[in-house]
């Protein structure tokens, strides 16, 4: 039986609508098999891209509070009952949440910004932005493992966070030391999660644009200590780290000719595997590493 | 003179005021604007360009269509009282009292050069050939600044993910008068970004009609010179015959 | 919104003796729904086109100069060809020489764009190529096009159909040849546009939107919404600028320079800002400057953009060019009437082939609303000025109803929005909403109907001129279709282009740079007997205050 659907607003961003398109297809086709439907929002900017820490910079938070206002809009017009905006990619997220924060705690900020938007609604500061996984996380015992047609029994697989959905503590969704809300889903899905120190260290972020070879031994260190540990895959749901770890395993192997390559996916992408659906809901790339046994 | 003579004449006393200018004397009600800070009396039911016009002034530059189509007459103005900069077509704003304005006849904006049939069709293109799209804070300037009511920074959204459609219906409108890139903080050129998302989206985005492809190769193969050979020739007779039994097509 | 100074009261942007009278409109709505009056027999044409403009007397006046000595042509149009140049022989330098391209072209509308981007793809170099603009490029009537364009693409349809609709238009005047390149050539344009990437409207399964034209026997014309015109400008003045192919803005041309044997070689541009003249000295010179709607011929508002004033026809004229169904005019039958600031402007015919009736001032529909567009405009002029069943506006003008809810009734609820966004905006900037009250139409002059004699290649009797869209003359007789002028432009935008580019390859073109032939028309206007009181081309009409005109002195 499927179960009943409930609508949540969502936000994807304009990587997941470009070069991060399999992250978009997997997580929505896994989020109706569990009986969520994640609602784009209608007329959604770029979330800002990065939160500005500079004090008085309040133009770069408009960007974010524009999308909070587009929440309000969809609740306003009845398209969901849901205050709760989905975000999938962590840069969104992250920027998203940080915003949300800082505005919901400086009404003065608040006020301005509302001023300096004067053609939109105010926003009223009732919107919470959360990532995909905490609903995820949400669900009930046995919720996901009870959908899985094809467990990834075997799989060896070895979750990444990065910093964007762990750091700042007060946007955080999960420990920042010891995060597991992905280890959880992967478990759920029959794959073998294999925990290492370096899940939660930077993948180089932006770096990669200016100085590519900074960037890839950091991601050296993280894929090396993952494979030392047993992992066949890696796991991420940022899409600048799975850049990083993937593309940049090119110059990896310049720095150390013996690193062999792992393939790096959405954790979305292996519930699409688990789910049984088909190769058009996995997103893979057909230049990227799929383990043999995953695709069989 | 004849009826229809004077029925000419009627229209054209009528039209007097549209096609010589207006007369003062015909005029009850007056407002006063401020052209690049001079105060002028002008007829209260003039657009800014008439009335510009009705002061003396000849256009050379600022005028193109003067029916709200080529974004020539660009014009910023702001209302005694108030702070905020409007923006206007000044063939399609009527005068109001008090209103301080100037033109912009021309936007020194970039516009990059390409070969659409050379480029890819995706989000990339606009990265490439205007990269500064991606400096968008979403500030909605370029919204408000827009005469047609466009929503702009929507379309540059729609440009920065790649969304063509959306991009080239949400612009389609657009006359290119230069407004948006003009009080864009982040140096964007909305108007070029567009007009390059949509011949992307003309070229790439809709198949091309099956019917079309058919009737260029039946030209092609000479289904219809035989045809066309005989009509140049005939006698106009004929060819008034023809037209009268025309059968029109059911609507 | 809706603030007035004056002290009528005014609802929905109308006063409220006209809202009266619309409320008759909305009242007959229903029984006018479902009928349509019939078209017109031949007889009745005849019998309405005498309150034409063209044929209504008065207005005209013999040429006594010129290729043309003896025939007849509108007063407005008279008065420039029988005017003085701007310049003499003598008068300036054409020793000194500052552009010398392969190809001029004077006018960047949608001819003369098309005419470069063709004649760079036939094999001329971009930097030998030069196109000239009055106003800015792309300031022309082309980007003002409305309606659409034709092109026979449907399995139903075929181009001897559309041959015969266009030659029947143009009441058989036509040239025969010129027709046939017009119609075969249109699929072929439509292909190319949309290879530049043109947006027209489509079904869902990507096949052309074909609508209803004036004056056509089947759906044919393609549209991109109601701004035609400027997305098919916008789309190949941006491939021009892509290309880098070298454009002035502007920089009228003045007068053409020949080699005194009825040769062209080049042309005079003159800066419109600074007053400084410039020399081309050009193997291949192709004229493509539009009409002439600012002349306001018989005194009629116009459509037309701010530059059409004839110059294009003046100057060939006295290079020896020979002018054809130059006394014809076309009026658009639904310009706006009301309000005052928009008197004139272009209602597209597409409105009436969406549905919308003209209306008299009793709610009753009174004509077919499809006749060719020169009966059409008579029909609506015999109601306001012979049967009086007009509305008058408070500033005098009188005009009929254009019933433009009824779109919305037969197409359903949002299509003016999407189908109308140009004339909805114009409307709503004057308080009317055109998608619940009806606007009102009075005809408009619109278009030069002949010009400058072409064959079917643009080639003129002039060697080393050519001409294409609105300047030229043959292809639409004595009235040209709806949907046929971006259509002339683009198709003899582009032979012209290839045709002047094989010209200039086969080695031919150039000579010597001289004004002799503008020395000779000087001697033939005084030898008719004209004195030199007007001077020609205009280059810009005139409409400052006459209260500010009268106090003026001359002094830079």
């Amino acid at each position: 039986m499927e179960p009943d659907i409930h609508k949540f607003p969502y936000y994807p961003g304009c990587t997941l609508k470009t070069t991060a398109r399999n992250f978009e297809v997997s997580a929505l086709a896994c989020a109706k098999k569990l009986g969520i439907e994640l609602v784009e929002l209608p007329r959604w900017n770029c979330c800002g891209t990065v939160f500005s820490l500079t004090d008085d910079d309040l133009i770069h938070h408009v960007a974010a509070v524009r999308n909070l206002i587009r929440v309000q809009e969809m609740n306003r017009d009845g398209m969901v009952e849901e205050n709760r905006l989905v975000t999938l990619c962590s840069m969104c997220f992250n920027t998203l949440k940080r915003v949300n924060l800082l505005v919901k705690e400086n009404p003065e900020n608040l006020e301005k910004i509302n001023n300096f938007m004067y053609l939109e609604d105010d926003y009223e500061g009732n919107v919470e932005v959360i990532h995909f996984l905490e609903l995820l996380r949400e669900l009930d015992p046995g919720a996901i493992s009870q959908r899985v047609e094809r467990p990834l029994t075997g799989l060896r697989v070895a979750p990444y966070y990065g910093c964007l959905m762990l750091r700042p503590r007060e946007v955080g969704i999960d420990d920042p030391e010891e995060p597991t809300i992905q280890g959880a889903i992967l478990a759920a899905v029959g794959a073998e999660v294999i925990y290492n120190s370096y899940m939660k260290v930077c993948c180089g972020s932006y770096q990669t644009v200016n100085d590519k070879s900074a960037v890839a031994r950091l991601v050296y260190d993280i894929l090396s200590h993952a494979q030392a540990d047993g992992a066949q895959a890696i796991v991420t749901s940022c899409p600048l780290c799975a850049y990083n770890l993937d593309s940049r395993q090119k110059e990896v192997r310049e720095i150390y000719p013996d690193f062999e390559q792992i393939p790096v996916f959405y954790f979305t992408q292996l519930m699409a595997v688990a789910f049984g659906f088909g190769a058009d809901l996995c997103g893979f790339d057909p230049n990227q590493l799929v383990p043999e046994h995953l695709l069989k | 003179m004849k009826t229809e003579e004077s029925i000419m004449q009627r229209i054209a006393d009528a039209a007097k005021a549209v096609t010589r200018g207006v007369d003062a004397k015909d005029i009850e009600h007056w407002v006063t604007i401020y052209i690049m800070g001079r105060a002028y009396k002008v007829p209260a039911d003039l657009t800014i360009l008439t009335a510009m016009e009705y002061a003396g002034y000849r256009f050379v530059r600022g005028v193109g269509c003067r029916q709200g189509f080529c974004g020539a007459c660009s014009t910023v103005y702001r209302k005694e009282g108030e702070y905020k900069l409007q923006t206007g077509m000044a063939c399609q704003t009527r005068v109001e009292d008090g209103m301080y304005l100037v033109q912009i006849p021309f936007a020194p904006a970039e516009k990059a050069a390409y070969d659409i049939s050379k480029e890819s069709y995706d989000a990339s293109v606009f990265l490439k050939f205007y990269p500064e799209v991606a400096r968008c804070v979403s500030c909605n300037t370029c919204t408000k600044s827009c005469p047609q009511d466009l929503e702009v920074m929507d379309y540059v959204q729609a440009a920065i993910r790649g969304d063509f459609q959306s991009l080239a219906e949400g612009s389609f409108d657009c006359i290119q008068c230069g407004l948006c890139a003009m009080r864009c903080p982040a140096d964007i050129v909305q108007y070029n970004v567009a007009q390059l998302g949509r011949r992307m989206y003309g070229r790439y985005g809709m198949p091309v009609p099956k019917h079309l492809i058919t009737r260029l190769q039946e030209i092609e193969a000479g289904k219809f010179r035989g045809k066309m050979d005989q009509l140049v020739a005939v006698p106009r007779e004929q060819l008034e015959k023809l037209y009268a039994s025309r059968v029109r097509e059911a609507d | 919104m809706g603030k007035k100074t004056t002290g009528i009261r005014y609802v929905g942007g109308y006063p409220e003796y006209m809202r009266k009278l619309i409320s008759i409109v909305h009242k007959t709505r229903a029984k006018r729904r479902d009928y349509t009056p019939p078209p017109m027999t031949k007889e009745e044409q005849e019998e309405v086109l005498k309150l034409h403009p063209d044929y209504a007397p008065g207005g005209k006046r013999t040429i006594s100069v010129g290729p043309n000595k003896g025939d007849i042509g509108p007063t407005e149009v008279v008065d420039l060809v029988e005017a003085y140049p701007l310049v003499e022989e003598g008068e300036i330098d054409l020793s000194k020489v500052d552009y010398s391209p392969d190809i001029l072209i004077i006018g960047g509308g949608l001819a003369g764009t098309s005419a470069a981007i063709w004649a760079n793809d036939s094999g001329i170099p971009k930097e030998k190529i030069l196109l000239t603009n009055k106003l800015r490029h792309g300031d022309a009537n082309s980007i003002m096009a409305e309606g659409g364009t034709q092109a026979a693409d449907r399995s139903v349809d075929s181009p001897e159909r559309h041959f015969i609709d266009t030659i029947g238009g143009g009441h058989f005047a036509n040239k025969p040849d010129v027709v046939r390149a017009l119609v075969e050539d249109a699929p072929l344009i439509i292909r190319w546009l949309l290879d530049l990437g043109a947006m027209f409207d489509r079904e869902e399964n990507g096949d052309f939107v074909e609508k209803w034209g004036g004056g056509t026997s089947i759906k044919r014309l393609h549209s991109c919404r109601d701004y035609t015109g400027l997305e098919e400008m916008r789309v190949i003045r941006d491939e021009l600028r892509s290309r880098g192919i070298p454009c002035i803005e502007h920089f009228p041309a003045i007068e053409l320079l020949t080699d005194g044997e009825n040769r062209v070689t080049g042309a005079v541009l003159w800066n419109l800002e600074t007053g400084e003249y410039k020399i081309v000295k050009a193997k291949a010179t192709i004229l493509a400057t539009g009409g002439f709607g600012r002349l306001h011929i018989r005194g009629f508002p116009t459509t037309n953009h701010y530059g059409a004033t004839c110059d294009g026809v003046v100057i060939a004229y006295r290079a020896g060019a020979r002018l054809r169904d130059i006394d014809t005019v076309q009026y658009h039958p639904t310009g706006a009437a009301y309000p005052i600031q928009i008197v004139g402007y272009l209602l597209t015919e597409k409105l009436r082939s969406s549905g919308a009736q003209p209306v008299n001032k009793d709610g009753e529909a009174f004509v077919f609303p499809l006749e060719p567009r020169d009966v059409e405009a008579a029909a609506l002029i015999r109601e306001c000025y012979v049967r009086n069943k007009g509305i008058t506006t408070p500033t005098g003008l009188r005009g009929v109803w254009l019933d433009t809810p009824l779109i919305e009734e037969k197409n359903g609820e949002g299509y003016i929005d999407k189908a109308f966004p140009g004339m909805r905006r114009m409307f709503a900037r004057f308080d009317i909403d055109m998608r619940k009250d009806p606007v009102l139409v009075f005809p408009t002059l619109h278009y030069q109907n002949g010009g400058i004699e072409t064959d079917p290649h643009g080639k003129t009797n002039v060697e080393g001129l050519w001409v294409a869209g609105e300047v030229s003359g043959g292809v639409h007789g004595k009235n040209r279709l709806m949907g046929n002028s971006t259509l002339d432009c683009l198709v003899f935008g582009r032979r012209a282009g290839i045709s002047a580019a094989e010209y200039v390859k086969s080695g031919r073109g150039g000579g010597a740079l001289t004004l002799k032939h503008v020395t000779g028309y000087v001697k033939d206007l005084e030898r008719a007997g004209i004195r030199p009181e007007r001077r020609s081309p205009i280059l810009l009409p005139d409409y400052r205050g006459r209260a500010a005109l009268a106090r003026m002195i001359d002094v830079f």
